[in-house]
């Protein structure tokens, strides 16, 4: 129960940032997702016995729902970022959009639950979530928003790691982080040129 | 130890980054030489030889793989030396691109060695990432917005590959646990996955991934405007060390999918890289600058080289894939040389050589470009011959000669227009514009003619005999 809670908030705060316009607003709704996301893993992680998965819960929140979103804010005001981000897709056809990928995603991942135990259903809402990660890319022009986009199409992977495989291995997960660190580094030195341009 | 000896000169290369002594770059080059020194033990040991655990496993097959970009890793070290010479960059630009060359290198030969699914995706991301700042190394606004896309379309690319992976996981957790991540125990087990379905949808979603990042259908311009955009280092990067590992991960995957269900791996990669090369052949045709011509040339090799692989034909994929991997950088790192007097100045860029440096740099260029389009005795040539010999084995064992037979001649009608197109440039290089003179340096004339040797070496019978071993399990 509490799981499946928290699965409808984590897809909710991921929809709820397709139709934010403001840049710290959207920071904000990646927090709370990834915060989601953290708690998820360690529900699932207490479920399952998963010390691993523990750890990655903790490791989750404290990275993705606190360090990053801090960073990017900390980021932003240094480079001067234009906090009025207008989705480029217009909240009516937003507003039919998103179901329509929902409703499509539970298609698609109909012949994979059935091959699944456990948090079947939650395999087509990581699918979705994917799905909504890459359309917050592609609806922005800015390239703060679309690096929230890629941070969100990470956190769909991994709510993907937990509920399909129930956890992936310790390595690979602290192997993500990593990269998520070095990608944070990049984006920085990217920042450098960016400036008031975006 | 090993490992350490392999990412050694990556290691050197890190540090030296940050010494602001202009002279320190000269180190690089000699450094770089040190890897040969593990992987020429590597080729001596037993395989599979473990070298952390079951997690890195040096085998036949990524030894190979691991000399190939090696190889390129040295000769790019060296034609850095003059990139100052070419192009302008700064000298903080410049330590900060060895910078990164260092962790694309670490990450790259973490993922041809790895044994594991989750290592080797890590790898590649590391990869991934560094490579976003050398394309920025390039102070424009072209290469600035590149940088970005890179970032965006490789971040989209590489999930896919992690989608896919998670999903060929949960299809084997089951029998294997938290191993199931491990390549060989996947490959043992094949066909004993409980859900073949779901390992199949992992391993198209991941290998479309790979795909994107290799530039095959539906973006095939993506890597050569990338190219375009930044140094030329970069696209030799790229088509010599990335692609090398991207490829391995396709062979890795496409050898459980094939145990799992060979009619389906077959008929989508045979699909998808047909129509790559239909699309990227008239896009060759139309190129008008030597880095967009490289590059969609690159993109219809690798799709070539995953159709026979998937047909069989391994020696052929394997082959094709050494003779890209030492080409495909000769000729990008020979642009920084043939562009001298402008981007767009095909007519002439073959003319005014002078001295005996010049002269075998027009020689070795004009070889390289003739042997890209297969002309004997390019090794090339011999692994397409053996390649369609694969594909045509493939087909005697199924109903479909007849299509077969059309489709090896579709291709070779795509490979006519490319190699008609190559000849074009060719000729107007050689015997067109007007000559202007141009310098050769003497470590970018040393980074083709190492490339040069190893063509050759690709031909011995000793490398011949080593292939087929890894085509033979």
């Amino acid at each position: 129960m509490g799981v499946d809670f928290l699965i409808g908030l984590f897809l909710a705060t991921l929809i709820t940032a397709l139709f934010t316009s403001r840049l710290y607003r959207l920071i904000m709704w990646y927090s709370l997702n990834s915060l989601m996301l953290g708690i998820l893993a360690l529900l699932i992680g207490q479920e399952l016995g998963d010390t691993a998965m523990l750890i990655t819960g903790v490791a989750t929140i404290l990275i993705k729902a606190i360090g990053i979103p801090y960073l990017l804010k900390y980021l932003s005001q240094k480079f001067h970022f234009v906090r009025q981000i207008q989705p480029e897709v217009k909240v009516h056809y937003a507003i039919i959009l998103i179901p329509a990928i929902l409703v499509f995603t539970f298609y698609l991942a109909e012949p994979i639950t059935h091959m699944i135990h456990g948090n079947a259903n939650y395999v087509a809402v990581s699918i979705s979530s994917l799905f909504l990660s890459l359309l917050l890319m592609m609806e922005h022009k800015n390239v703060a928003p679309k690096i929230i986009g890629f941070l969100s199409m990470e956190n769909a992977l991994f709510l993907l790691g937990i509920t399909a495989t129930d956890g992936m291995p310790m390595l690979v997960e602290l192997g993500i982080f990593f990269d998520l660190l070095m990608a944070i580094v990049v984006i920085n030195l990217l920042f450098h040129k960016e400036e008031v341009k975006s | 130890m090993m490992p350490t000896l392999l990412v050694l000169p990556a290691l050197i290369m890190f540090a030296v980054s940050f010494v602001k002594n202009d002279k320190a770059k000269f180190w690089l080059p000699a450094s770089s030489f040190l890897i040969l020194l593990p992987i020429v033990k590597l080729f001596l040991l037993p395989k599979p030889y473990a070298l952390i655990g079951n997690y890195l496993v040096a085998d036949r097959l990524d030894t190979y793989v691991l000399l190939v970009s090696s190889i390129v890793g040295i000769g790019v070290t060296l034609a850095l030396l003059t990139l100052d010479k070419h192009v302008k960059v700064s000298q903080k630009a410049y330590r900060r691109f060895y910078r990164f060359f260092a962790i694309f290198w670490i990450g790259l030969t973490l993922s041809i060695l790895s044994n594991h699914m989750g290592l080797y995706w890590i790898g590649l991301e590391l990869a991934t990432l560094s490579t976003v700042y050398m394309i920025k190394t390039n102070h424009t606004p072209a290469a600035h917005k590149e940088a970005w896309n890179y970032m965006i379309v490789g971040a989209i690319a590489i999930s896919l590959v992690l989608f896919g992976i998670i999903l060929m996981y949960a299809s084997a957790k089951p029998i294997l646990g938290e191993e199931a991540m491990r390549f060989d125990l996947l490959l043992a087990h094949a066909d004993k996955i409980p859900s073949p379905f779901l390992f199949e949808m992992g391993f198209a979603i991941a290998t479309l991934g790979m795909f994107v990042k290799m530039g095959f259908f539906p973006m095939n311009l993506w890597l050569a405007n990338i190219e375009r955009a930044s140094f030329y280092p970069v696209a030799a990067l790229f088509s010599g060390i990335l692609e090398s590992a991207v490829i391995i991960g396709f062979f890795r995957f496409s050898q459980i999918a094939e145990k799992v269900n060979y009619a389906h791996l077959f008929g989508f990669v045979f699909v998808y890289t047909l129509l790559t090369i239909f699309i990227v052949s008239f896009l060759i045709f139309r190129a008008k600058d030597f880095m967009r011509l490289f590059s969609l040339s690159g993109v219809e090799h690798m799709a070539l080289i995953a159709l026979f692989w998937v047909s069989g034909g391994t020696f052929a994929a394997l082959l094709h894939f050494g003779a890209h991997a030492f080409l495909k950088p000769a000729l990008f790192l020979s642009t920084g040389v043939l562009e001298s007097n402008g981007k767009y100045r095909i007519a002439g860029a073959l003319r005014g050589y002078h001295g005996k440096k010049g002269q075998l740099f027009w020689v070795l260029v004009s070889l390289f470009l003739l042997a890209i389009i297969s002309l004997p005795p390019s090794p090339m040539f011999f692994s397409e011959l053996y390649g369609f010999g694969a594909m045509i084995d493939t087909a005697k064992q199924s109903h479909h000669m007849l299509a077969m037979i059309g489709a090896v001649l579709l291709l070779l009608i795509l490979l006519s227009v490319i190699f008609y197109r190559f000849v074009a440039v060719y000729q107007s290089m050689k015997y067109e514009g007007k000559t202007e003179e141009k310098k050769v340096y003497g470590s970018e004339l040393a980074a083709l003619m190492l490339f040069a040797l190893c063509l050759i070496a690709l031909l011995l019978p000793v490398s011949i005999d080593y292939l087929h071993t890894i085509g033979q399990g």
